[in-house]
């Protein structure tokens, strides 16, 4: 591509240039204002995990106790103390149990989710058949349905299979839910058809054009996936509150029970232990797209 | 869609053949899978016929030769030491003869609570304690080295006792020794939260061993090795050589899956056999899931008695310490002042053939305590006792019920239901719940319960009974003459409420230091009149409802500021934190003048509706010496005679297990249920709805009366309490005031919650009465309409 | 073949439970009776039914393109700058945080004595000039629905901008960078190449925020309670408030409803976006 300039255009490039910088760093400023706007509520956690039970009862009692007056919130606390973070870590062995079941079950489905669900978008994305629509629809519509509904046949199906209140029972009905499936059909149908066929050509088989061409070129969508799935079920709630009855087994979201003002400084600790994990993930998550998205860019 | 290009039709392509036959091939593919699936799901289940095998451990209780123990410590003999805080040490022989060391200490020791104990085969004691001081000078002292740390006391076998000053290299003063142990070759042994001791009870020189995770719980000694187990793991340790052991894994595993609750150890002695083959000691432990047997050194831990079928699998006891006995029984001492012993029946059936499913949404130490008696009496049925949510986890009131209920629809019914703090209506409206008239009827002809009660439970559409309370609290007031008189209804309350407060213009009137309180005491009273016919909310009542509450509410403010106010509920908050209060700090809790509350047991009357007004301390016996200016009744409001079930029974339909059901519902209602979990020491918890339950129950010429204890700055040598039992005739009120009560309130319904939240509002003035019932209505609306 | 694994799956733990929905829409919940299409009715002539849709409609309508408008303005300024990978993960920050949390967090800053109406009181005693300001007790008024579409705005704006950015990446640079060298300024170049690019991302991001819609159900459960104000009472409400006293039967009429309903939808937009 060439650089054609008309007449004033060197004019008009400089001024352009200039306003280019006056605009991405609008642009910057927006989104960082953005962001902060989204983080600040977040900034009470770490002040509360610190914040010792007086201080909590005087803050929160207008809301939580029957206080006067309006609450009032110190980013940083007056009297800090890490007592809470004492308690959760050192007195708590519980929350290590729980924390690694939670690792260990997010892990499981992810890696379950790959190994099923992958082949499941390549195929939606890759082959035509007939009812691909209507069943990719139902996948959507299976995704949408809140949990409640199907809580009942689940417990059904999970009694028949002799799965319940075995961390199976909550693993495997995430494994095939059809959400990563969804995303990663997203990512393969941007693929170039011509480098497909192209393959096709060659003589290459489906499976190697599964592994060769589509994970590589599709490896945003799966990331996409990942990342977000982990955020769903880092958190999950009702799936193992209603099939698992052992409570060794629990993962760390069921952890908190209802927040009364003298938890309260011990559920923001727990919050900060809990987003530490997230925010790892998030750097790998971000790492691994911005590599995608560069080596797309190459590949053009 | 990019892909469609590709495959359009190309005569002679391979890739359009095998996309194309897709279709088929799919089809056939679900039609297998289909068919898989079904026989999978088919497939379960095939049932056999197994041979009963026969023999299994059970228990009896053993009665213990006083209250307020808190440790036991097994003699080889047979017999065993008792010892708590508040009690002396008492040694019950292996006939049974009790002896007790008359010990009285504190006058001279300043002992204040104990915390910690070790006693030796000998009767040789040491504890730890927390002391008590009259000046600030001597709690500045001890303050100084560590506040709330323990001091130590030493009695050795022969009754000398000397305080105990313990120092060491790696001894700090701050650390309080929670557990001691005596060695048989005679040393001292105790744990901290992090560190095992070892102390010389002469010199007081203390040194550290080994650290550990957590509170080292049990000990153990076998030979030469001393066997610690904290909640993680077992730590060993050679006395003889004075240094650690390497783990055994068998036992850290042991340990680490038993963590809910303690581990009670005992050593033992070989059989015949073992000993041949060389083994050593064998290690008993005792835990909630049942009794194991270790020989030591081996590789496996054996179960010999199930948990769930003996006290050990009773989860309101944690087994403390374990004893052997000769011929194969044991010992067990459990928290709670409890102790058991397990012996070997041949004639009971190894594993129970039938189950009692039983459900309740919380905790009831009554249906629980019921449940294990049940079992001692059929042993061929296992009860599995469940409760919804035990409050300690994100399991909430509404995700327990959806998990009930998922059960229920899924058809797996419990037998019996405990339906305290659910809709028995509308799980009877579905034809969960079973008519339990025909049940009742015997009942009714002897006239054995207060049939009135159980009325009140009759359900207005479908005229019939579907649970059925065991015990019940009446509302009482109670305070002077003048004001309380002889009240009837809200209004009333309220006058009288403004002619005290006319007299008595500041401090509290009504004992409601939170705007809660004030609702627990009047919803009861009122929610039965709050629904129409068509099951709308009347606006009128609650109106009229509001106006009363927001009297009274401004009555009692009306006396302290708002930071006064602020201070009482902090005061409240923190009682049942501090263990030893002073009183002027204190703003006036309790004092109220007129007495308003539930009544829920019998022995304490009135007491236990906080009557510490000026001048008339103590409730009943001040009521005595003030008859003509004091009076009690029973407090009404817009319903009629109300009254506050507690342990609702249900049994369901289509239970597995319908007839041993309805004998667990026998159980509950018998004379031995209602009379017997009070005896165990469980005050709260109502008046049982049978009559000669409550007779037995009031008849304190038989009984033996707690002692009261108390401390006080001056020198006194007898304080005088008046005690007084009820006359006849205050027994024969009593009884009466059940045979009335006919209204049953439900409660937790969601109207009851709607007006709470609005209530509060109100109270706030942020709504007018006339605006909060409106709103009451409204938010009900969408409840009505599903 | 691809598929064969995932989909014995999806039959097994989602296709099975759900015909077992449908079959019981049939029934009644109570003595398992059949009775047709009585649970149709019932569902359709209830009034809380009727609230509750109309007030999930208003939701998804006002939040779902509010959500895809604001994370696609916030992607496309993203998509060029340095520093976007710490912005982003900043932004997804509150997907992570557990629920009971962010209710806290949520019920500090809305209750009527929480944060937001102490500052404003504040502000507005301060400042003469400004009229009096009376304590607003959000969640019991009409704010509510604000409040909550702001809520699923701040929780979701991060989900989609990493989405967006997927979807942008993948449009391939020199269309748009010849276009703009030969002139065409920022809204053409939207228009004609970025928008049409991104239609199938539209596609996704609209079913997913429709999801996240249905799961911020648990949260407005937590702040709010069964029964909350009438604009914040939705589907999920009514179907755990059925849940709760036990009639699966409608609770499974309006699923079967429900579903036909997205199905619908989804294979309508599906066809028009590809």
């Amino acid at each position: 591509m060439g650089n054609r300039l008309t007449a004033p255009a060197w004019i008009s490039r400089g001024y352009g240039r200039w306003r280019k910088k006056k605009m991405a760093w609008l642009a910057a400023a927006v989104c960082v204002l953005s962001a902060a706007l989204i983080c600040a509520p977040l900034l009470m956690i770490p002040g509360g995990s610190l914040m010792d039970g007086t201080e909590m009862k005087r803050i929160l009692s207008p809301i939580l106790g029957e206080g006067q007056g309006f609450a009032v919130w110190h980013l940083i606390p007056l009297y800090p103390t890490i007592d809470h973070f004492y308690r959760l870590l050192i007195e708590s062995p519980a929350f290590y149990r729980l924390f690694w079941n939670t690792v260990g079950m997010t892990a499981a489905i992810l890696l379950g989710q790959l190994v099923v669900g992958l082949p499941s978008a390549w195929a939606f994305a890759a082959f035509r058949f007939r009812g691909r629509d209507f069943l990719f629809g139902l996948y959507v519509v299976l995704m949408l349905l809140p949990f409640q509904v199907m809580l009942l046949p689940q417990y059904i199906v999970l009694q028949e299979l002799h799965l319940y209140n075995h961390p199976a029972a909550v693993i495997l009905p995430a494994v095939f839910s059809t959400f990563p499936v969804f995303i990663m059909y997203r990512g393969f149908t941007q693929i170039d058809a011509e480098i497909l066929e192209a393959a096709r050509l060659d003589g290459a088989g489906e499976l190697q054009i599964f592994f060769y061409i589509g994970l590589p070129l599709g490896r945003m969508g799966i990331q996409a996936a990942m990342v977000l799935s982990f955020l769903e079920y880092w958190n999950l709630v009702e799936q193992p509150m209603a099939f698992l009855e052992e409570k060794a087994a629990w993962p760390l979201s069921l952890y908190l029970p209802q927040i009364t003002i003298e938890q309260a400084g011990f559920a923001f600790a727990v919050a900060v232990m809990a987003l530490i994990p997230a925010l790892f993930v998030f750097a790998l998550g971000q790492d691994a797209l911005e590599e995608g998205i560069a080596y797309i860019g190459v590949k053009s | 869609m990019r892909f469609d290009r590709i495959f359009q039709k190309k005569p002679g392509s391979k890739t359009r053949n095998k996309t194309g036959n897709k279709t088929g091939g799919f089809g056939y593919a679900v039609l297998m899978l289909l068919c898989a699936m079904c026989t999978a799901l088919s497939g379960c289940g095939g049932s056999q016929e197994e041979e009963i095998s026969m023999g299994r451990y059970a228990d009896r209780e053993v009665k213990l030769p006083g209250a307020g123990y808190e440790y036991m410590h097994p003699c080889a003999d047979g017999g065993y030491y008792l010892f708590g805080n508040g009690v002396d040490l008492t040694h019950v022989a292996a006939d049974g003869t009790v002896s007790r060391e008359k010990w009285d200490w504190e006058k001279n020791a300043n002992i204040h609570v104990k915390f910690s104990y070790g006693v030796s085969d000998d009767g040789a004691v040491i504890f730890g304690y927390t002391p008590m001081f009259y000046s600030d000078e001597e709690y500045e002292a001890y303050a100084a080295e560590g506040d709330n740390r323990y001091l130590y006391y030493y009695v050795s076998e022969d009754g000398d006792r000397q305080p105990l000053n313990l120092y060491g290299a790696d001894y700090k003063k701050a650390t309080n020794l929670e557990r001691f142990a005596f060695a048989p070759d005679g040393r001292v042994y105790a744990a901290s939260g992090s560190c095992v001791y070892r102390i010389n009870v002469e010199s007081g020189e203390t040194e550290s061993l080994f650290a550990t995770g957590e509170q080292v719980r049990e000990f153990a000694f076998v030979g030469d090795t001393m066997l610690a187990v904290d909640k993680e793991k077992a730590y060993l340790y050679d006395m003889a050589g004075e240094k650690p052991l390497s783990d055994n894994t068998v036992l850290n595993e042991f340990v680490a899956s038993h963590q809910n609750g303690r581990i009670a150890l005992a050593v033992g002695e070989q059989t015949a056999e073992e000993i041949q083959e060389g083994g050593s000691e064998v290690l008993y432990l005792a835990c909630r899931t049942g009794l194991y047997r270790y020989v030591w050194g081996g590789s496996v831990i054996e179960q010999i008695a199930d948990g769930q079928m003996t006290a050990l699998g009773d989860s309101q006891y944690n087994p403390y310490a374990l004893q052997i006995l000769p011929d194969g029984e044991f010992r067990v001492y459990f928290s709670g002042n409890y102790m058991a012993e397990l012996y070997y029946d041949k004639t009971l059936p190894m594993k129970p053939s039938k189950e009692l499913a039983v459900y309740s949404l919380r905790e009831n130490g009554r249906v629980r305590y019921a449940g294990r008696l049940f079992q001692k009496e059929h042993p061929d049925v296992l009860v599995r006792y469940e409760t919804g949510m035990d409050g300690d986890n994100a399991v909430s009131r509404e995700d327990a019920l959806k998990n009930l209920n998922t059960r229920i629809l899924a058809g797996e019914v419990p037998d019996v239901i405990i339906l305290d703090d659910m809709d028995m209506e509308q799980y009877a409206d579905k034809g969960v719940l079973r008519e339990l008239d025909a049940l009742l009827a015997p009942y009714e002809e002897e006239g054995v319960l207060y049939q009135n009660i159980v009325e009140g439970m009759r359900m207005t559409e479908e005229e019939k009974i579907y649970g059925v309370p065991m015990t019940v609290e009446l509302p009482l007031y109670y305070g002077e003459k003048k004001y309380v008189g002889d009240m009837k209804g809200l209004d009333e309350l309220a006058a009288g409420a403004e002619f005290a407060r006319a007299e008595h213009p500041e401090g509290p009137l009504i004992d409601t230091p939170y705007q809660s309180n004030l609702f627990d005491l009047m919803i009861p009273l009122c929610l039965p009149a709050w629904t129409k016919e068509d099951g709308s909310p009347d606006t009128e009542s609650l109106t009229a409802f509001y106006q009363a509450a927001q009297r009274l509410w401004e009555l009692d403010s009306a006396g302290m500021s708002e930071e006064q106010r602020r201070k009482w509920q902090q005061d409240v908050a923190d009682l049942s934190n501090i263990m030893f209060v002073q009183y002027e700090d204190i703003y006036n809790i309790g004092e109220t003048w007129i007495a308003l509350g539930y009544m829920k047991n019998a022995w304490y009357g009135m007491t236990n509706l906080h009557t510490r007004m000026e001048n008339y301390r103590n409730g009943y016996s001040t009521y005595k010496t003030l008859e003509d200016e004091v009076v009690y009744g029973r407090l009404t409001g817009q319903a009629g005679n109300v009254y506050r079930a507690r342990t609702i029974v249900g049994l369901c339909e289509q239970a597995k297990e319908p007839e041993l059901g309805e004998t667990f519902m026998e159980l509950l209602l018998s004379d031995t249920m209602m009379q017997k979990w009070w005896l165990e020491g469980h005050f709260d918890g109502g008046l049982p709805i049978r009559k000669d339950s409550l007779v037995s129950l009031l008849d304190f010429n038989n009984r033996a009366f707690a002692e009261v204890k108390g401390w006080t700055k001056q020198e006194i040598d007898v304080v005088y309490k008046e005690m007084f039992w009820p006359t006849e005739e205050e027994r024969q009120w009593l009884f009466d005031r059940m045979e009335e009560s006919d209204c049953y309130y439900r409660k937790g319904t969601f109207l009851e919650e709607t007006v709470r939240e609005v209530g509060v509002r109100v109270l706030d003035g942020e709504l007018t009465p006339e605006e909060g019932a409106k709103e009451v209505e409204r938010k009900t609306a969408i409840a009505m309409e599903e | 073949m691809f598929l064969l694994p995932g989909l014995s799956g999806v039959m097994i733990f989602y296709l099975f439970p759900f015909f077992e929905v449908v079959r019981r829409s049939f029934f009644q919940s109570g003595n398992g009776a059949f009775v047709g299409v009585d649970n149709y009715r019932a569902v359709f002539a209830n009034g809380a039914f009727v609230l509750a849709v109309r007030n999930t409609l208003l939701y998804m309508a006002a939040g779902v393109p509010l959500l895809m408008g604001i994370s696609l303005f916030l992607s496309l300024l993203l998509r060029n700058l340095l520093q976007r990978r710490r912005l982003v993960s900043a932004m997804l920050l509150p997907m992570a945080v557990p629920a009971a949390v962010m209710v806290l967090t949520m019920q500090i800053l809305i209750d009527r004595q929480g944060v937001i109406n102490g500052v404003l009181t504040h502000v507005s005693e301060k400042i003469t000039a400004l009229p009096a300001f009376s304590a607003i007790d959000y969640l019991n008024t009409e704010w509510a629905l604000v409040v909550v579409i702001c809520s699923f705005l701040w929780k979701n704006t991060g989900y989609m901008v990493i989405l967006w950015l997927a979807g942008l990446a993948a449009l391939p640079k020199e269309v748009e960078e010849a276009a703009q060298v030969d002139g065409a300024n920022r809204w053409q170049s939207w228009h004609y190449i970025i928008r049409p690019g991104l239609s199938g991302s539209f596609f996704t991001i609209g079913m997913l925020s429709v999801l996240q819609i249905f799961k911020s159900y648990r949260e407005v459960w937590m702040v709010a309670g069964s029964y909350p104000q009438e604009r914040i009472y939705f589907l999920q409400h009514l179907l755990q408030n059925w849940y709760l006293k036990l009639e699966f039967d409608r609770m499974a009429a309006l699923t079967v409803t429900l579903s036909l309903v997205l199905l619908a939808v989804c294979l309508l937009l599906q066809k028009k976006l590809g």
